[in-house]
């Protein structure tokens, strides 16, 4: 690679069509900014509602209960026709899920009926209408002259380490500067009658937080009106650290909602920079415009990486603007945040890269990037969710910005195990793509197996090479098999655990099998029984050596759940050194068997390696039915 | 007749690269995703998905207080306990959270300690805080007469049971699942278009006895019919899982038009930037940004699918559903009439 000419490639990726101002990119910069504005517009307007008026109330104006009807957009309050309950109940299909009857002793709530039994939207209706009405009662109540009758309860939540017995010190500073923020900011003055309690501005704090959460919620998603209270997202408690001490329906269940949505930003552009970088890689493809750089003096790894270099540093800068923003705001986001998108952006140009090697349209390209989008986003999200409470967490960067958006402290160990793989998994993808970036697989239209078959092959000179294929694929196998684990999990033990060795066996196998049919389908190796014993010893040996590497999962403690355990077969449950002895010798003779097993039949041929692998196949799951599960 | 044909022949690209199954698993995959992220969030604070009460000691001079509140909440075991043997309990993991219970400046002053780090501590906040209201609620009436506004109350004819994913499932889930198929024809008409003119194709295909009209319309009329279908599907599916799915007519309805003027507008950029990676994005901004900039209408599109879902469809949700099939005939129209004056040659 020379630097200067991959520079060079950068440069015409970036200007490329900025030369004057083309249709195009007026188009864009147009839907750029009108996407702006609309956000921002959406922002002054307070949100989407998206459950506006899902609930139809029959309410008189002049009733007690018109007032958290009125104030909850959740909610359509409709004339009441006292027709509609004449006959003692209120009948489903009608103008309304709820009615409200005034009597002189107190309102009666009428729901919805169909078969003598309450609707299922009518008791949802229910119970938003009472979460409703908490809220009304306490934004009334903030207004109140006399603090202490109208708020009497206050309440302090503190998370202490158990067995310690004492107070951990930077949860107490954060709900310290929590409540302190949610005072500087949000302070209506009602709250300031109280001087001599913290707790009862932050009381009057809570009515206003409270129309946030309803004013938000819709625009969030992923909410609903049950037993979940939203914390709010107001601008002012961007950083959820609020909340902890107040009224009791101030207190927030330890959830970062605030950091996960702020972490989507990151997120987000991604996407988009991953839509057009696929697009210029494939249109590279159309009519062989990229056949000019290729008989061109320069490398591929220059072309490609000149390509690349320009979409990611938008990424890059992109994350520092968002980053600066929020720490224009007050939050507490930094270098951390930044080193933790830094990987993903990695991910998400490597796997768009390939695809677009691999697409044959842009339709197809289309498909490819939505589910590169969906997926990653996934893997980015799901973890995330368990920051505050799993270290299994740590699986995902986007953890390291929530970590850094809350102010909270990584160690170094988290920080490896976090961006280690996604970065392995990145410089893996794009080397791989880069195999395949040549006149015979950019510009026909080769069958997308055959593609596969190709990157893996280009990197095979003679049967040792294998070994060095499979090391390459070894942090795939683990992604497809914490995938398989993540699915599974939820089974039970006796279901999952035999269902996870099956999936494992054919992962595995299939790691070890590909790279060896590629070397015969490609002629890197003659088709006879020596070469095919020492094809199958290297993809075993390989795999074994980087398998290994997973003891590091164990060290950087994934916690001992049986599923885990039973997927990464670290043996540290084993009571004696000769048990951990041969579990760590056992796998060597299995992974040099099975592959040994795929290269006899890969050596004759497509139908042969079928065959050999389904055999490989069941040799591994009767392994680990037997030796595996008795030990462990 | 060679619309049809051109329709049939953009079908079959789709099949053949199997790119329609492909959307589905995503649109599954999504769909899987935004409820298992709410039902697998949900089930963290439902109390009956806990193996055992949460167990809470309470301590202070207080303490009675919450004792008493604590009694009615399911799912909550508040005891009593000296100060110094709660701290033992609950490192012995006995008790899950200490509550101790003061009197300070007429106020009732509680201090919660619950675990660090634990799983369950969202459910011991979420069970506390159960208690807690019952507490406030029960001293601000006792405190009733020096308040000027009295607090409303709701007397319940019996104890009744919602479910907590039944807004999501209407209010998010369908909107979704209605607007992602929208989205994603669009898209695939601006692919359609681009690869033709970027490969320099569309000239041959005009070689052919069609016209331009022809060739756009019957691509773009492809994936403004494919929209519906998906949606027909998912709502049957919905309907398997047990969410009724009200107004099927209308929302298809709605669906459809919605459907029309995105692959207008994705017609119209792919002719007028008929580069893909300028015209893709300014297709996904401009999409983005139009469901963004709908909040300003008297109601949000993802609103109207609700509503009509649910069934608390309002006279402006009929009106919403009537203006968006007059402006995807228009749209329509429009497409026709440029069309008919684009110059095909200055295409690539």
């Amino acid at each position: 690679m020379r630097p200067k000419t991959l520079l060079r490639i950068a440069r015409w990726e970036a200007t490329k069509g900025f030369g004057g101002l083309d249709r195009g990119a007026v188009a864009v910069g147009v839907a750029a900014v009108a996407f702006v504005l609309a956000v921002g517009v959406v922002g002054v307007v307070g949100g989407v509602a998206i459950e506006d008026g899902i609930y139809r109330v029959g309410v008189e104006e002049d009733s007690d209960l018109y007032g958290p009807v009125a104030d909850d957009p959740a909610f359509a309050a409709v004339e009441p026709n006292p027709e509609a309950i004449d006959g003692g109940g209120l009948a489903a299909g009608g103008r309304y899920d709820l009615y409200v009857e005034d009597r002189p002793g107190g309102a009666r709530l009428y729901l919805a009926e169909s078969g003598g039994e309450p609707t299922e939207k009518s008791r949802a209706a229910l119970a938003a209408l009472r979460g409703s009405i908490d809220r009304y009662n306490d934004r009334r109540l903030s207004a109140e002259d006399n603090a202490s009758a109208a708020f009497p309860v206050t309440v302090t939540v503190r998370y202490v380490e158990r067995g310690g017995s004492e107070v951990v010190a930077a949860g107490d500073a954060g709900d310290a500067s929590g409540a302190d923020d949610g005072d500087s900011t949000t302070d209506g003055g009602a709250g300031g009658t109280d001087g001599s309690s913290g707790g009862g501005a932050t009381g009057s704090d809570g009515g206003t937080t409270g129309t946030d959460t309803e004013t938000t919620q819709g625009a969030t998603g992923g909410d609903t009106e049950g037993p979940i209270g939203a914390p709010s997202l107001g601008a002012f408690d961007l950083f959820g650290t609020a909340g902890t001490t107040g009224t009791p329906s101030d207190i927030q269940p330890p959830f970062p909602f605030q950091s996960l949505v702020l972490a989507f930003l990151f997120v987000l552009p991604l996407n988009f920079l991953i839509q057009a970088y696929g697009s210029s890689m494939l249109s590279e493809r159309l009519g062989r415009r990229g056949e000019l750089l290729l008989v061109a003096p320069v490398g591929r790894a220059d072309i490609v990486f000149g390509k690349t270099l320009p979409y990611a540093a938008a990424s890059v800068s992109i994350t520092v603007a968002i980053v600066a923003g929020l720490r224009l705001l007050g939050g507490e986001a930094g270098l951390l945040s930044v080193l933790a998108v830094a990987p993903l952006t990695l991910l998400f140009l490597a796997t768009t890269f390939l695809g677009s090697l691999f697409a044959r349209s842009f339709k197809e390209l289309t498909f490819v990037t939505v589910t590169i989008t969906t997926l990653l986003t996934t893997y980015a999200f799901v973890p995330a969710i368990f920051a505050e409470t799993s270290a299994v967490a740590f699986v995902s960067p986007l953890t390291l910005a929530i970590k850094d958006l809350t102010g909270t402290a990584v160690t170094p160990g988290q920080f490896a195990f976090a961006l280690g793989p996604p970065t392995l998994v990145g410089a893996i993808c794009f080397f791989f793509g880069l195999g395949l970036y040549r006149e015979e697989d950019l510009f026909t239209q080769r069958a997308i197996q055959h593609k596969a078959l190709d990157a893996l092959a280009e990197r095979i000179r003679r049967p040792r090479s294998v070994a060095a294929v499979v090391v390459l694929l070894v942090p795939f196998v683990f992604v497809a098999e914490l995938f398989a684990v993540a699915l599974l999990f939820a089974l039970p033990v006796a279901v999952s655990i035999p269902l996870v060795f099956a999936v494992i066996a054919v992962i595995e196998e299939l790691a070890k099998g590909l790279p060896i049919y590629a070397g015969f389908a490609h002629d890197r190796y003659g088709r006879t029984l020596p070469v095919s014993l020492a094809v199958g010893a290297a993809a075993g040996i390989g795999f074994f050596l980087a398998e290994k590497l997973t003891l590091a999962v164990q060290l950087v403690g994934l916690p001992g759940s049986p599923v885990a355990d039973a997927a990464f077969q670290t043996g540290f449950g084993a009571p004696t050194p000769g048990v951990i002895a041969l579990l760590a010798f056992a796998p060597l003779a299995l992974h040099v068997a099975t592959s040994t097993v795929t290269a006899a039949g890969a050596s004759r041929g497509r139908s042969t390696f079928v065959l050999g692998l389904c055999s490989a196949v069941l040799v591994h799951v009767a392994y680990n039915a037997a030796v595996v599960s008795r030990v462990v | 007749m060679s619309r049809a044909a051109i329709a049939r022949r953009e079908l079959g690209s789709l099949s053949r690269e199997k790119t329609i199954v492909l959307a589905l698993l995503i649109q599954l995959v999504i769909a899987g995703f935004s409820s298992f992220l709410v039902v697998g969030l949900t089930s963290l604070y439902d109390p009956g998905a806990a193996e055992g009460d949460v167990v809470v000691g309470v301590t202070g001079e207080e303490a009675d207080r919450l004792l008493a509140a604590a009694e009615p909440v399911d799912g909550l075991d508040a005891r009593p306990y000296d100060p110094a043997d709660a701290e033992a309990a609950f490192d012995r993991n006995e008790i899950q959270a200490i509550a101790a219970v003061e009197r300070r400046g007429g106020r009732i002053a509680v201090t919660v300690d619950a675990p660090q780090t634990s799983l369950q501590k969202t459910l011991v906040v979420v069970q506390l805080r159960a208690a807690l209201e019952e507490l406030e609620r029960t001293e601000r009436s006792a405190r009733s007469e020096h308040l000027s506004f009295q607090p409303v109350s709701v007397s319940v004819p019996a104890s009744v049971d919602a479910s907590p994913y039944f807004g999501f499932s209407y209010a998010v889930l369908l909107p979704l699942l209605v607007f992602l198929p929208v989205f994603i024809g669009g898209a695939v008409v601006v692919d359609s278009l681009t690869e033709e003119i970027e490969r320099g194709t569309l000239e041959l295909l005009r070689v052919a006895p069609t016209s331009l009209t022809e060739i756009v319309e019957g691509k773009a009329g492809v994936l403004a019919a494919l929209a519906p279908i998906q949606v027909a599907l998912w709502v049957l599916l919905l309907g398997l899982n047990e969410i009724a799915v009200a107004n099927v007519p209308a929302i298809l309805a709605f669906t459809t038009a919605l459907s029309v003027v995105a692959v207008v507008f994705a017609a119209g950029l792919a002719l007028a930037v008929p580069v893909r990676q300028r015209a893709q994005l300014s297709y996904s901004l401009g999409m983005l940004a139009a469901f963004a900039a709908a909040a300003l209408l008297p109601e949000h599109p993802a609103t109207t699918v609700a509503l009509l879902a649910i069934d608390s469809a309002t006279p402006t949700t009929y009106a919403h559903l009537g203006a968006t099939v007059v402006a995807a005939i228009g749209a329509a129209a429009i497409l026709r009439v440029q069309l008919a004056a684009v110059d095909a040659e200055s295409l690539g």
